[in-house]
């Protein structure tokens, strides 16, 4: 998402070739600059990140990042061991995709006609795809769910002509 | 309200500082920040007044125990405070005002960042009202230095000041030691809170009580470790920094006797391990010598201990120490797997896993290996005579000679980065231990001057020579005047070729000898000397190297010595960036 993937090629034997999405879900301190020096330390170590969302965590006082990066087991360690160093972080997460329960939510824009737009409503409703707006051109559907089903269910929406999409990024919770 | 009661009210400027008055007092921003200092056994400090820290400024005349010293470039102030860190072990503190003078610290605070030193660094900021307006002098100051400090701190009110700056000095010296910035607005100085030091738990109460919890060494490791010692036949050690951080000579000493394993030390290690030892083979690397780079290259086990692999010691990572596994020792969890994949992966206290790792392994007797070693040793210096082709000139090693042998050895010496650094590096003689202090991981330029300024004050007795080279002497002059004004007795080498020599040298090897902006001029030193007050000499002649040096030590106060060196001297040999030890340039 903010890097590319990124050779290392002379400068470490880190093992390459093997790179999967690895779940790094951050309890940090809700201190000022806090979420700025996690995501400082996503970009200065080049990590290849996929998505990035935070939250509220458990207490009032912690925030909740999810990040999706994709590299080397060995390599997301590392980087899990330099976030692990910043002093406002009070625990990391480090999860393969089928160690996490991982979720996004997207708002969908999509024009409609008075013609079609019990159609579509229903295309969307195969996906669990929710009408949460409607004007006289458009509805916005709500669809949260797994990568798969909410691009599927993009894809059916395509058909009416998408205006806008919003995502808020994953977030995940461990099996 | 019984705590209101107790609060004595005292006149803002006449206050003294007393640890042993533990009544809750009313104090402003300033005042506590003093007296937390204080409290934390800071004696100086390097730093410049500005507008937004001004009224710690006027808190400071009513503390005489901290001792400030004026430098004339907040640069100066943080390489000052990081001499003075790398010298005693204790954190060195620096101060500067918003704005401008906060950005001037960054060189400074990078340079303790990439060498792990620990620092506080204290800077003004606008008024609370005025963050985030575009302020005169301001800056975001907490944003610039994220990424070149341990932690950083916005103080948000003056009731959560002395807390701060006590947890500012635990992070700075806990674990990988690093430099941290505390970031006060000008109105948190200003108000007044109450303060008792008793409410607060200094660094090193802290660290005492968490030492049962610092990183040891886990059994299983500490076997396989063993194990890979026992299969080894061909073992190295590599000590680094952290060996110095640790204070774990003896340790480190230990182990290479017992299992009679050679050691290397990085160009922080240098001076961890005396050069004298029968085990030391030097410094690996893009400069380090022949043989050093060959024991790597045919190592079957490498145990680094508190080092972090940086490329100017691996080259390519991928033709670095082909055929060893590697055992590697360190604090900071975060190094494990971050350039070199470890086979034993150790997160510990240097000083910690030496000793567990000695007891474990079995004595072994003198190796062979040692003597191949010594075998290349002797085949490269053979080949590899003399730095210089103008004998009649100072040369770099007579001159390193010379102030090992006029100062017996005790001296502490600061060097600069480039050629001259490279030579102190590899020919002077590190048998006094923690005697070698440079800005290794940045190569920040204009380091030696105020540094060594740090570590003389540090270590008074001991006679301390900054080496430097007629480019970087140049970057930090104007701490002349802070020398004298403190006057800090600070002998000054410098070896002047009129070019920025190390640029030059790889214009010369990568640039086809197009030397492009490198060729440089230098004040005249006998007479910029006399003009702060100091002494200046020039040397011209090999013949003048040793009476030259002899004089200094001589003489009071600052002593420049300006020795003009052959210009186009190369240091070798040199392994190309990125490159092995395969492509290594011999001369």
């Amino acid at each position: 998402m903010t890097n590319a993937a990124v050779p290392r090629a002379g400068y470490s034997d880190l093992p390459r070739g093997s790179e999967a999405v690895h779940v790094l879900i951050v309890l940090v301190e809700d201190r000022p600059g806090a979420v700025d020096r996690i995501v400082g330390v996503l970009r200065r170590k080049r990590a290849n990140t996929q998505s990035l969302s935070m939250g509220r965590g458990d207490a009032p006082d912690v925030v909740r990042i999810t990040a999706l990066v994709k590299d080397s087991d060995v390599s997301v360690d590392n980087l899990a061991e330099q976030v692990r160093k910043i002093v406002d972080v009070r625990q990391v997460t480090n999860l393969t995709t089928q160690q996490a329960v991982i979720r996004e939510l997207v708002l969908v824009k999509v024009a409609t006609t008075t013609d079609n737009v019990h159609e579509a409503i229903a295309a969307a409703d195969q996906f669990g795809g929710v009408a949460v707006a409607i004007t006289p051109d458009t509805v916005t559907f709500e669809v949260s769910g797994s990568e798969e089903k909410i691009s599927k269910c993009i894809d059916v929406l395509q058909a009416y002509g998408i205006r806008e999409i919003a995502r808020s990024g994953h977030i995940a919770i461990a099996r | 309200m019984a705590i209101a009661a107790n609060v004595v009210q005292l006149p803002d400027t006449t206050y003294q500082a007393n640890r042993n008055n533990d009544e809750i007092r009313e104090l402003t921003g300033s005042q506590i920040l003093c007296e937390a200092l204080v409290h934390e056994g800071v004696e100086l400090l390097y730093g410049y007044p500005g507008g937004a820290i001004m009224p710690f400024y006027d808190a400071l005349t009513s503390y005489p125990s901290l001792h400030h010293v004026l430098v004339r470039h907040e640069q100066a102030a943080a390489h000052a405070a990081d001499g003075y860190a790398r010298a005693t072990g204790k954190v060195g503190v620096c101060v500067a005002t918003s704005g401008p003078g906060a950005t001037n610290l960054v060189t400074g605070l990078a340079t303790a960042f990439m060498d792990s030193t620990p620092l506080v660094a204290i800077t003004g900021q606008v008024a609370r009202s005025a963050i985030g307006r575009d302020a005169f002098q301001e800056t975001d100051v907490i944003g610039m230095t994220q990424p070149v400090t341990k932690h950083n701190f916005l103080v948000r009110n003056t009731e959560e000041l002395a807390a701060v700056v006590h947890e500012a000095f635990c992070i700075a010296r806990s674990g990988r030691p690093g430099p941290v910035l505390i970031d006060v607005p000008k109105d948190v100085q200003m108000v007044k809170a109450q303060y008792r030091p008793s409410d607060y738990t200094t660094s090193e109460e802290f660290l005492q009580a968490s030492q049962a919890n610092a990183p040891r060494p886990a059994d299983h490791l500490l076997s396989q470790a063993t194990e890979l010692i026992a299969q080894s036949q061909r073992p190295l050690i590599m000590a680094g920094h952290g060996v110095i951080l640790s204070n774990a000579y003896s340790e480190l000493r230990a182990l290479a006797e017992k299992a009679s394993i050679p050691v290397i030390t990085t160009l922080l290690g240098l001076s961890a391990f005396p050069a004298s030892h029968p085990l030391f083979i030097g410094m690996p690397g893009m400069h380090g010598p022949v043989h050093t780079n060959h024991a790597i290259d045919a190592a079957d086990l490498i145990i680094g201990v508190g080092l972090r692999f940086d490329d100017r010691v691996t080259g390519d990572v991928s033709g670095f120490a082909p055929n060893a596994r590697i055992i590697h020792i360190d604090i900071d969890p975060s190094e494990m797997h971050k350039v070199k994949v470890a086979t034993v992966p150790i997160v510990s206290d240097a000083k910690v896993a030496l000793a567990a790792l000695t007891d474990a392994v079995a004595p072994a007797g003198k190796r062979a290996w040692l003597e191949e070693i010594r075998s290349w040793e002797a085949a490269a210096n053979e080949r590899n005579q003399s730095l210089q082709h103008d004998e009649a000139l100072p040369d770099p090693v007579g001159i390193l000679n010379a102030i090992y042998k006029a100062t017996n050895g005790e001296a502490i010496i600061v060097s600069d980065v480039g050629q001259h650094q490279m030579w102190t590096a590899r020919f002077y003689r590190w048998e006094r231990l923690n005697s070698h202090i440079t800005s290794g991981g940045l190569g920040t330029m204009g380091f030696s001057l105020p540094a060594a300024m740090g570590v003389k004050m540090g270590v008074p007795d001991a006679p301390v020579w900054a080496v430097a080279g007629d480019g970087g002497v140049q970057m930090n002059l104007q701490e002349l005047a802070t020398l004298q004004q403190e006057g800090v007795a600070v002998k000054v080498a410098i070896m002047n070729n009129g070019y920025l020599g190390m640029v030059r040298q790889w214009q010369q090897f990568f640039h086809s000898h197009n030397y492009s902006e490198t060729p440089i001029t230098s004040p005249d030193y006998t007479k910029l000397a006399p003009a702060y007050g100091l002494t200046g000499i020039r040397v011209t002649s090999c013949d003048e190297v040793e009476a030259a040096v002899k004089r200094a030590m001589e003489t009071e106060g600052t002593v420049i010595i300006d020795f003009a060196i052959e210009s186009e001297a190369n240091v070798f040999p040199m392994i190309p960036s990125g490159k092995t030890v395969k492509q290594m340039i011999e001369k």
